[in-house]
């Protein structure tokens, strides 16, 4: 007996249909799977469901009884939770309060917030999810408010938890963690719709899968009928090369060069403690290391958004240590951040004026002050075709793109403008398999004609296949350096989680200059 | 001299100056707590001063002057909560009309309904709450003691120690109830509120409407407890000043209130420095300067480093 199901959904927005008469099934204790490419309107279905979206037509099947969703409060009475692709998490509250928001126990009116943390507290246990009650959501890792998210779902009664791309965020150990408290979920009784672009993970954890593309579905299957290169094949429509070929680096003249940085975080803490690294002109440095490490504190430096307290950051050799983001793009640095949403775009903008952001004061964007729409559209529309952007035209809002679409928006950007160094944090989080290829393709083809890159990334497959060589950082310092052709996922994940431990860590800050700099150069 | 300056008096004074500042700032602190600006807060608090007053003029009884005062803050504000929550549009532009309409609507209602511009009448004003004796055995030390809390403490009008009932009760509220944590939530991340069935709509609504009673409930404070006759224009500013006491007390009622108290003691001392004006000889406008140039300075330095709620002065959109 089916617990949801829905029959013929069909939703249009201006100029997309986003879902044409899709319908699935979902049993008690199954995990479903929904794959597709960016844009392909897994999301607005699942938001159909949780009521944040109308459908135009089709019918909703709660325990065989017909429903007419209306609103996400009917939904969660309906015992339908859902972790958004966009944590749904107010920043400076805390963990209680986010978790029993719209649900708080206590008596007229007053929150009786014992009890809400005592409950808390119980369904944390329940399903060892540990978090601090009390923690504001701001102080937490993505892994962290992610747990949030899941205990916000179980407190509100879900019976269907709904995971909209929870694994785009999430470090190795963070994915594997996520997996046991989803199964658990399931041993427990409760169904989930699980979407993802990682194709391991859905062959690793669905019962059944189901492949959407432009709106529709296009096939269902089950892990054991099927492996991974069929299922990017059920989901492009033709053959995906999973991981790109790369020649050999030919490593030119050092591009950046970092020396001893020690930088601050926003509470004053020395978030890194002396790095020393350099890349060269057609070389592909990854850093590698779990978040919170220091390295968003290290790529904000270089970028220009924030101050080193110490050495010198130089690019060809001026220095941009205390350059701004302007002086830094114009110098020839150009960075996708690793929050698309909060830093890579203006969602109230549409896509053009998205694209020619930072560029917005130079031809052909601008002369003398004076911006050029047609220019501007046109370039626009230039970079959706060479990208690949899913979106009927460039006037639409970045706000109303896919998760996956916003993020090949920065990416064209970014890369559009021929920069000298790329500094590019999680560059293909949330894409699908297609995209991947093709923005990797973009990287090598960055180095390939003189540029460095620097990669940072929790994303270890990406490391190994993009880098030329990988540096580990663990608590603020550079613990270990590999050329790609050493490494493992391993021996990498090893180094990532402190495991040559602190020793590594002094032997290398007594040393700092020498055994980091480029390969090339020695 | 500093003896005929530093008075129970003055901090008397500076309660009373406070008290107008302190209701608008708490109506604004929620305000912008659901993520509605409310500029409009200057616009309000005059037309609620005017209602009271007509109301108490063509009534009889300054009470219900107080509730006609309320009621008039909350029909202004709903203009505001329909334009900016219902219709999405620009919040400071919607402010700023209220503002110019409230101007415009209670000096055409002083010329239709009492036939001339400038004051109305003098009216009853509202007496304060307790009365004792002041100079009981002054000279003394307890007397003088008793002296000063008895004019610093008891010798106010039922709004004023309203304003400090209300701003403890709001705090306390803002932390503590299932209102209060919607409040704090839906300005900073309205989508979130929406996702776990909470209307946002209405959560905004209900804080503009309640900023609207408290800017009216300021107007009322001024005219029937304080000035006792209503004149054009006669909120100055004090809307505006409201709102960088807000800020300065990092959108919190009890922080509202500290601030203003702050600005109000200001206000107070710079009424009791013109009295020595002829000693000190600094022209009278540096003295009425003074409160502006404190709001000018908080707002610049002090409060450079203050965020308020993230999603303020936006619209939400469902879906
Ligand atoms: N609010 C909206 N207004 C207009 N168009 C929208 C809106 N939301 C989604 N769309 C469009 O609907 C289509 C499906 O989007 P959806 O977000 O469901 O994709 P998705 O499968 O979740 O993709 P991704 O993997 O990139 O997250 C896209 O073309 C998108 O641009
Ligand atoms: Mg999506």
């Amino acid at each position: 007996m089916p617990l949801l199901e829905l029959r013929e959904i069909t939703k249009a927005f201006p100029g997309v249909l986003a879902n044409d008469r899709v319908s699935m099934k979902l049993d008690k204790g199954e995990i479903v799977a929904l794959l597709g490419e960016n844009g392909a309107g897994k999301s607005t279905l699942m938001n159909v469901v949780y009521g944040l979206l109308t459908a135009d037509d089709g019918e909703i099947l709660v325990d065989e009884k017909h429903v007419k969703i209306k609103s996400p409060r009917h939904a969660i009475d309906l015992g339908i939770g859902m972790v958004h692709q966009h944590f749904m998490l107010v920043e400076p509250l805390t963990v209680t309060e986010n978790i029993v928001l719209g649900r708080e126990p206590g008596r007229f009116g007053v929150i009786d917030f014992a009890t809400a943390r005592q409950r808390v507290r119980e369904i944390s246990d329940r399903y060892s999810l540990k978090v601090d009650p009390d923690a504001k959501i701001i102080d937490l890792s993505v892994g962290m408010q992610q747990r949030v998210e899941i205990l916000k779902a179980l407190y509100q009664g879900a019976r269907v938890l709904i995971l909209d791309e929870p694994t785009a965020v999430l470090t190795p150990q963070e994915v594997t963690e996520l997996f046991r408290v989803v199964r658990s979920l399931v041993d427990e009784g409760l169904s989930a719709v699980f979407i993802t672009h990682k194709l391991e993970e859905v062959i690793a954890i669905a019962d059944r899968i189901l492949v959407m593309r432009d709106g529709a579905v296009v096939g269902e299957t089950t892990p054991s009928a099927t492996d991974e290169i069929g299922l990017a094949r059920m989901m492009v429509g033709r053959d995906v090369v999973l991981s790109v070929e790369k020649g050999v680096s030919q490593c030119g003249d050092v591009v950046l060069s970092v020396n001893d940085v020690h930088i601050e975080d926003d509470r004053s803490l020395e978030a890194v403690k002396g790095v020393s690294f350099a890349i060269c002109g057609g070389e592909i440095l990854a850093i590698a290391g779990v978040d919170g490490n220091g390295q968003r504190e290290l790529v904000e430096s270089i970028v220009g958004l924030r101050r080193p307290t110490r050495g010198t950051i130089e690019l060809k050799g001026n220095d941009i240590t205390r350059a701004n983001a302007r002086a830094s793009i114009e110098a020839g640095v150009s960075h996708i951040p690793e929050d698309r949403q909060r830093r890579g775009l203006v969602l109230e903008f549409n896509i053009a004026e998205n694209i020619i952001l930072g560029d917005h004061r130079e031809p052909p964007a601008a002369d003398h002050g004076i911006m050029h729409p047609k220019a501007i559209a046109e370039l626009a529309r230039k970079r959706i075709a060479d990208y690949d952007i899913r979106t009927p035209s460039e006037r639409v809002l970045a706000d109303s793109l896919s998760g996956g679409n916003q993020q090949k928006v920065v990416v064209a950007r970014e890369i559009g403008r021929n920069p000298e160094l790329l500094v590019a944090a999680q560059p293909t989080r949330g894409l699908d398999v297609g995209a991947i290829e093709f923005v990797h393709t973009q990287i090598i083809r960055e180095r390939d004609s003189g540029k460095a890159v620097l990669l940072v990334t929790f994303e270890l497959e990406e490391v190994l296949s993009l880098a030329d060589r990988i540096l580990v950082i663990y608590e603020g310092r550079i613990v270990k350096e590999f050329a790609v052709a050493d490494a493992d996922a391993e021996t990498l994940g090893y180094f990532m989680t402190g495991g040559g431990g602190s020793k590594l860590a002094e032997e290398q800050e007594s040393k700092p200059v020498e055994s980091s700099v480029a390969g090339g150069d020695k | 001299m500093l003896g005929d300056i530093i008075t129970p008096d003055l901090f008397a004074s500076a309660f009373r100056m406070a008290t107008p500042l302190a209701l608008a700032a708490i109506g604004g602190t929620i305000c912008e707590r659901s993520g509605v600006v409310n500029i409009a807060l200057e616009g309000i608090m005059l037309v609620g001063a005017f209602a009271g007053v007509a109301v108490t003029l063509a009534f009889g009884s300054p009470w219900l002057g107080v509730v006609a005062a309320v009621l008039a803050g909350v029909a202004i504000a709903a203009i505001h909560a329909f334009t900016s929550i219902n219709l999405r549009s620009d919040q400071v532009v919607s402010g700023t009309a209220i503002n110019i309409l409230a101007l415009g609507l209670t000096g055409f209602l002083m010329e239709i309904m009492y036939g001339h511009p400038g004051t109305t009448e003098a009216i009853i004003t509202i007496k304060p709450v307790f009365r004792f004796a002041t100079e009981r055995g002054s000279g003394t030390f307890f007397g003088v003691i008793w002296n000063w809390f008895n004019t610093i403490v008891l010798s106010h009008t039922p709004i004023v120690y309203g304003a400090i009932i209300i701003a403890v009760v709001a705090q306390w509220a803002m932390y503590n109830t299932r209102w209060g944590l919607h409040l704090r939530a839906l300005g900073e991340h309205p989508r979130a509120v929406d996702t776990v069935g909470v209307s946002v709509v209405r959560g905004r609504w209900i804080a503009v409407l309640m900023s609207g009673a408290l800017a009216g409930l300021a107007g009322a404070n001024l005219t029937l407890e304080q000035v006792g006759s209503f004149t054009e224009n006669m909120t100055n500013g004090r809307g505006f000043i409201a709102l960088a006491a807000n800020i300065f007390g990092r959108w919190t009622p009890v922080g509202s209130y500290s601030a203003s108290l702050l600005f109000g003691f200001f206000d107070a001392l710079q009424i009791k420095l013109q009295i020595f004006r002829g000693e000190i000889n600094i022209p009278p406008q540096f003295f009425l300067m003074m409160p502006y140039v404190l709001t000018v300075v908080v707002l610049a330095g002090v409060v450079g480093r203050a965020v308020g709620p993230a999603a303020v002065g936006k619209p939400y959109k469902k879906g």
